[in-house]
Formats: structure tokens, C-alpha cells, sequence
């Protein structure tokens, strides 16, 4: 535990630079810049408001605490679209720091005029719950802006961070104690919006930082994966709950009966990883590649023989087993996740293309690519640490706003767009279906995207006209399962 | 004016004063707790004294705790509490969870 606040600090004390130059004022802020202005008294009403439903929530659950988050922004605007972005990263994060305690309950109130806001009822002690969700707020930059506030029925008033020892708050902007400053008015609001402006671009610049995290968390994340994937409708060509897509052998049910076959593949996966003792990542990826043969024999008996996720077992179970290893002792980024990969996977590539030639048994789509196009697939990709992945698809999501299925809608197109997806060079029997691909990819976002109904119907329609040439995006979904289970671990989707 | 009842107004978070008005005989009594340095105790009695006077009361223990509240929001919060105090005020209505 120690060990993990040690680390993460590292990332925080990162300064967080303050434009101060006149010039910069004014048209900078963007964080604020579309938010509603509320008066003094909405301010203090909703703070009743919140005051009686932190009461009334420690009174439902007696036993537990009672956890209310909220931004800290000066000034007679508290919300924002960037701001609720910021908000619902800032909670997937703490739900992390909390994560060894169980959640009962929790609502978010995303939109709310006077501010976004949380409230989570955790089984645990009031001190322990307490000093993780200060661990959050120092250890994280995006952690200043955060409001934290820990209840319990019975216990009097909410326990402060000076009665755990703790100093108080610094100001945003200089060292002195926050109350201080707000008491003198100490500074002017435009500093303050200025620091908030630097506060966001620094976390959403910053490579996501993922908090050590439980075997179940990594497991359910995983499956979220796969759940997700399959439930969005339209994707073109793929199975979808209402259509089986270009697949004639499959449908939703088959792959919710593959995915469950997966679970325990994911809980060895991550076992591979935590308990991997050693300097050379490749032999704990040897370690997995023989769990996932394994996987394989499950999953083909699960959908009576049929391939539903065998890019997902390679490419999802080399995931687990990277963040299982990373977060051992404490908590990682996609940076070092990256890093591990890369071990994992040395001299993949050379092993298992070059020596094709030798080979007799009947080749997967990836290797006849390899013969016939040199592209490398997802083994390429896992090689290189799934850069589409951490460099594409995550900042492209962490980006993205509107509903989860909006969300990663645009998020499958945008990976449709960036890679070489040898499943769908397969089914169209030539390379030069990326380039078309990528012309797709741009007539849908030209049309707004999922969020327009013009951009859901071209979608619908390219999902027609994909079932008609008997085309489909596989690798493309694979990586929007990596996606998935990354931004779950992140709080990239909360 | 006196105080028909106990009323309350604000909370406890950063930032905020929590002000409970009730029934007294002998004058305007303070009894103040407050997160920040001593020397702002004088300013908030003498902020939500102007209130009190401005409502014409007199006679009221007047119990303050101060979260390092601006002088807005005392005084704010301090029409509030008298509002409540004299029945001038609903109380709120929260929704039910």
C-alpha cells in the first residue's frame, strides 16, 4: 500500500505549469467556457440538498460509508462538458482507490447545474475508505479539483483530512492553505480558472494511469470486454444482438456462450501474470500461450466448433496478463503496460511467420497473410504492444462524449479507420479493401457520427452493404475488446 | 422579532457556516467554532449580528459553525436561518430518496 502511494506521487508532483501571461486569458479557458452560471443561493441550496442526501443515504445503509464526490471550481460556473468528462475519469479513478472495498450502492448525477456529483456507499471502515479517497486526491493531478467528502451513520461530523494527520488543502494556485486564500479573496477568479484549464490538459494529455487493481476487477473488465463489443448495433458486418452480421454460423447467444466459457482462461491469465517470477516476459507469455490453447478447446466447446474469439484469447489474455503482472505491487500506466507487452512478445513475429515454411498444418487467416502480404496481424500488433490501441482507440474514447454506446461506436469506426484488419483483407480477398475502408471510416464521421441520425444510417447502411459483400471488421473488434477493457480498468468508462 | 423555533441552515462542507438560531432571553449570544485563524470570528458576528438586527431580533443563541464560509455566504446563510427561525421560510423540501 505504501509502496503504491509512493509511486503514483512521483506522477503528481509532475509540475502543472500556469499560464500567467496576459495574452493567455480569455480565449484559454475551454474548460468552463459552455457551462450554465448559477447564483450564490443555487450554490448553497444544493449544498443542503447534498447535506440531506449524504444523511439520508448513511441512514439507509448504517453499516457503510457514504462517499460524496464533487469538483471544486471557483466562480458562478460549476459545470462544463469538459468538466463532466473530467468528473467521470476523476470517479473511475477513485473507484479504483476503493476498489478492495465492496460498493453497494452508487449514483451519479452527471448533468446537475451547480456541478456533477457522486455518491458511493462502500462497505468499509470510515477512516480506511477515507484515506484512500485522499490518496486520490494528492496522489492524482486531476485529484486537486476533486471534493471528496466520507459519512457514516452514527459518526458526527465527516472525518477531515487533518484528523488523519493529513495537512489541508493547498490552494490551486499557491501554496497557502485553501481556506485561507478563499477567506481573503486572494486571488483573482480568472487564476484560478487558469489553473483548472492546466489541471485538465495535464490529465488528459497524460498517459492513463490504471490503479492496482483486484483479480475480479481485471476479470469483469475483460468480460466487459467482450459483453460490449458484441452488444453495439449497428457494426458493419458484425454480429450484433439483432443480426448475426456477414456470419452465418454465429449469433449474440453464441457469443455470450463463448465468453462465459472464457472467464476462468481470464482468472488463470491473470494469475499467470501476478504470480510470473522471473526476467524473461517471454516465457510467462509461453506460460499463457499454453492456457490459451486450452482457451481455445473451451471456446470451440462452447459454440459447438465455432471461432468466435481466438484473437480475443491471444491478444485480451496477453492484456491480463500484462496488467495482472504491472500492478503487482502497485498501480501502472498504459506507458508501462506497453513496456511489458513488448517483452512479452520479443522475437513473436520472427518465431512464428518466418518459420511458416516448415509448417504443415492448415494456416490461420493471419499467416496466410503473412505469406501472402507480409502483414504481420495481431501478432504484429500485440509485438509492438497494441500501439493502436493505447495511441488510437483509448485517446480517441477518453475524448468522446454522450452515451457508452455512442461512445464506442465511434470509437470501433475510429479503429476500423487507423489498422490493417487482416480478417476483413480475408473475407475481401485483397489488401486494397483498407484503403476503401478508410473512405467509409471518413463518410461516417463526416455525417456526426453515431450521435447524428445520419451517421447511424450510413452506419446501418455499411453494415448492409458489408452483410451483401460478405465483409466483416474482426480485427477491428478485437481491438475495441483491448479498448474496452482497458478504459473499464482506467475509468475511462465508468 | 423573536424566534418562534429552532431553525438551521447550511452544512458542514469547506466553505460553508452552518448557522442554528433558537429561543434566548438574555440578548444575542454567540457561540462560535470556526476552521480558520481566531482573527475572523469578530467578522462573522459582526456579519450575521447586521442580519439579525436587520430582522429585528434580539434576543437569540445564535450557534455558528464556520467551514471557512466567504462573507457572502454567511450572510447568506444567516438570512436563511433567520427566514426558517421566524417562519418566514419553508423549510425545504427535499426529495425522498
Amino acid at each position: 500500500m505504501l509502496s503504491r502511494r509512493l509511486k503514483i506521487k512521483t506522477q503528481a508532483n509532475r509540475t502543472v505549469r500556469v499560464h500567467n501571461n496576459s495574452e493567455s486569458s480569455g480565449k484559454m479557458i475551454r474548460v468552463i467556457q459552455d457551462g450554465p452560471t448559477i447564483t450564490l443561493n443555487q450554490a448553497l441550496d444544493n449544498r443542503e440538498w447534498r447535506s440531506h442526501r449524504q444523511t439520508q443515504l448513511a441512514k439507509r445503509y448504517p453499516t457503510a460509508v457514504v462517499v460524496s464526490v464533487k469538483l471544486n471550481i471557483p466562480g458562478p460556473i460549476k459545470t462544463s462538458r469538459p468538466l463532466q468528462d473530467l468528473f467521470r475519469r476523476g470517479l473511475g479513478c477513485l473507484r479504483q482507490y476503493v476498489a478492495d472495498f465492496p460498493l453497494i450502492d452508487d449514483q451519479i448525477l452527471l448533468t446537475r447545474p451547480t456541478g456533477p456529483e457522486a455518491f458511493l456507499v462502500i462497505q468499509g471502515t470510515l477512516t480506511a475508505v477515507k484515506r484512500q479517497a485522499i490518496a486520490f486526491e494528492s496522489a492524482t493531478v486531476m485529484g486537486r479539483l476533486f471534493d471528496i467528502d466520507t459519512l457514516q451513520a452514527g459518526v458526527a461530523t465527516q472525518l477531515s483530512r487533518q484528523d488523519l494527520g493529513y495537512a489541508p488543502r493547498q490552494c490551486l494556485i499557491c501554496d497557502q492553505p485553501a481556506k485561507v486564500c478563499i477567506k481573503t479573496s486572494a486571488h483573482q477568479l480568472q487564476a484560478g480558472y487558469q489553473a483548472i484549464q492546466a489541471i485538465y490538459d495535464a490529465t488528459m494529455q497524460d498517459a492513463m494511469v490504471i490503479a492496482k487493481p483486484t483479480q475480479a476487477a481485471v476479470v469483469h473488465a475483460a468480460m466487459a470486454g467482450l459483453l460490449y463489443e458484441v452488444s453495439l448495433q449497428p457494426k458493419p458486418g458484425l454480429v450484433d444482438p439483432i443480426s448475426p452480421g456477414a456470419h452465418d454460423d454465429m449469433t449474440v447467444m453464441t457469443f455470450i456462450d463463448s465468453s462465459l466459457a472464457l472467464m476462468g482462461y481470464f482468472n488463470t491469465a491473470f494469475t499467470i501474470g501476478h504470480d510470473f517470477s522471473g526476467d524473461d516476459l517471454t516465457a510467462m507469455f509461453q506460460t499463457l500461450r499454453v492456457a490459451g490453447r486450452e482457451a481455445e478447446q473451451a471456446m470451440f466447446a462452447a459454440t459447438h466448433g465455432v471461432n468466435t474469439h481466438k484473437g480475443a484469447i491471444f491478444s485480451l489474455g496477453i492484456m491480463v496478463t500484462a496488467v495482472a503482472y504491472a500492478t503487482r505491487l502497485t498501480g501502472t500506466t498504459t506507458a508501462h503496460l506497453q513496456e511489458i507487452m513488448t517483452h512479452m512478445l520479443t522475437g513473436l513475429v520472427a518465431q512464428d511467420l518466418t518459420a511458416l515454411a516448415a509448417n504443415q498444418k492448415p494456416l490461420t487467416a493471419g499467416e496466410q497473410q503473412y505469406q501472402q502480404y507480409r502483414l504481420t496481424g495481431v501478432r504484429g500488433e500485440a509485438a509492438a504492444g497494441f500501439p493502436v490501441v493505447l495511441h488510437t482507440a483509448l485517446p480517441f474514447l477518453q475524448s468522446t462524449t454522450g452515451q457508452t454506446t455512442q461512445r464506442l461506436l465511434d470509437t470501433l469506426m475510429q479503429i476500423a479507420g487507423a489498422i490493417e484488419d487482416t480478417n476483413l483483407i480475408k473475407r475481401a480477398g485483397t489488401p486494397a479493401i483498407t484503403a476503401e475502408m478508410q473512405q467509409w471510416v471518413r463518410d461516417y464521421f463526416a455525417r456526426g457520427g453515431s450521435k447524428t441520425p445520419a451517421g447511424l444510417a450510413y452506419l446501418t447502411a455499411l453494415d448492409d452493404q458489408f452483410i451483401a459483400r460478405h465483409l466483416s471488421i474482426g480485427g477491428a473488434a478485437d481491438n475495441l475488446i483491448l479498448t474496452i477493457f482497458l478504459a473499464k480498468l482506467g475509468g475511462v468508462l465508468v | 422579532m423573536e424566534i418562534k423555533q429552532t431553525a438551521i441552515a447550511g452544512t458542514l462542507e469547506s466553505s460553508d457556516v452552518q448557522i442554528m438560531l433558537s429561543q434566548s432571553h438574555d440578548g444575542v449570544t454567540f457561540d462560535l467554532v470556526s476552521d480558520v485563524a481566531k482573527q475572523f470570528d469578530d467578522a462573522i458576528k459582526a456579519t450575521i449580528t447586521q442580519v439579525l438586527a436587520a430582522y429585528d431580533v434580539h434576543n437569540v443563541l445564535v450557534k455558528v459553525v464556520d467551514k471557512g464560509a466567504l462573507d457572502m455566504v454567511i450572510r447568506a446563510r444567516a438570512i436563511t436561518a433567520v427566514q426558517r427561525a421566524l417562519d418566514l421560510a419553508d423549510e425545504p423540501n427535499w426529495e425522498v430518496l
